[in-house]
């Protein structure tokens, strides 16, 4: 069996730029994307564009300050169907 | 003030051990004690609204499942063995909640982006109009895109890229083993990004 191809390579290599940046890949496959990313400028810019998508999602947040609404027990302490433990409505 | 020579006291010397607390709390709580079980949950109750907005994108949506994971735990808080930490515990239900809701949604016309205001990229006074109409405007990309995710991939996003939490304690809260997980999150990367665009990304990126 031959070595893999360019195109072979490059097709690999665009669905594993998420396990690159996560760190998931074993070294041989690592060093398999970045010498071909170091040849390939669509693989070089998912490489960026994959570290920019999880800084930014890792930046969404919700607005400062937000909390939970005061309702949110409401369920628990009017007993709702089956309202309180199992243990202790046997 | 501390008399000359002696250090002032330190705080934390009385302040009880936050671990303590929350099993002292749980005993109390598996006990029946409502009151402990509101102290105990409530901890943990922003974080939990916050899941289920950024799960469901629809506030009204969100408290309704926050109080339903409420009464979900009470009522099953004597199974709770301590094989997982409460909040991870609490967290699954949520994420189960979360879901049934999402299913139930399925069946009403699709296209609830995740609001803007949900979502929010960390505000910088250092960047300049352009770029923060630039990161406006990847915020909102994001959102939809987000919320054009299946469940399961948005689920693992949501908990391993916005919450933050480690590979193998989202898998425990999404309920699959850690390969699953990271497969879909792999998963749900590459469809944000197709969605977004690299350009886009490494221009937001800076």
């Amino acid at each position: 069996m031959g070595m893999p191809g360019r195109t072979d390579d490059h097709r690999w290599s665009q669905r594993h730029l998420s396990h690159y940046v996560e760190g998931d890949l074993r070294p041989r496959a690592r060093r398999r994307l970045d010498r071909h990313a170091r040849g390939c400028v669509d693989c070089g810019r998912g490489i960026r564009a994959m570290r920019a998508l999880v800084y930014a999602v890792r930046g969404l947040g919700g607005p400062a300050g937000v909390r939970a609404p005061e309702t949110i027990f409401d369920r628990v302490r009017s007993g709702g169907p089956g309202g309180a433990p199992s243990s202790s409505r046997a | 003030m501390a008399p000359e020579g002696r250090p002032a006291p330190d705080p934390r010397e009385h302040a009880p051990d936050p671990s303590d607390t929350e099993a002292s709390l749980l005993a109390q709580a598996q006990a029946g004690d409502v009151g402990a079980f509101e102290r105990l949950s409530g901890a943990y109750a922003d974080r939990v609204f916050m899941l289920a907005l950024r799960l469901l994108g629809d506030r009204t949506e969100a408290e309704d499942v926050t109080q339903e994971v409420m009464l979900r735990a009470w009522q099953g808080i004597t199974r709770f063995r301590g094989q997982s930490s409460y909040f991870t515990w609490l967290y699954r239900i949520a994420v189960n909640e979360a879901n049934r809701a999402l299913q139930r949604r399925s069946r009403r016309p699709p296209g609830v982006a995740l609001g803007a205001d949900e979502l929010q990229l960390p505000a910088s006074a250092a960047l300049d109009p352009s770029r923060q109409a630039e990161n406006s405007e990847l915020r909102r990309a994001l959102g939809q895109a987000l919320a054009e995710l299946p469940p399961p991939l948005r689920t693992a996003l949501v908990l391993r890229d916005v919450e933050g939490l480690s590979t193998q304690e989202a898998a425990e809260i999404a309920g699959i083993g850690q390969a699953a997980f990271k497969s879909r999150l792999h998963q749900a990367r590459l469809r944000v990004r197709a969605a977004l665009g690299d350009q886009a990304l490494i221009t937001a990126g800076g």
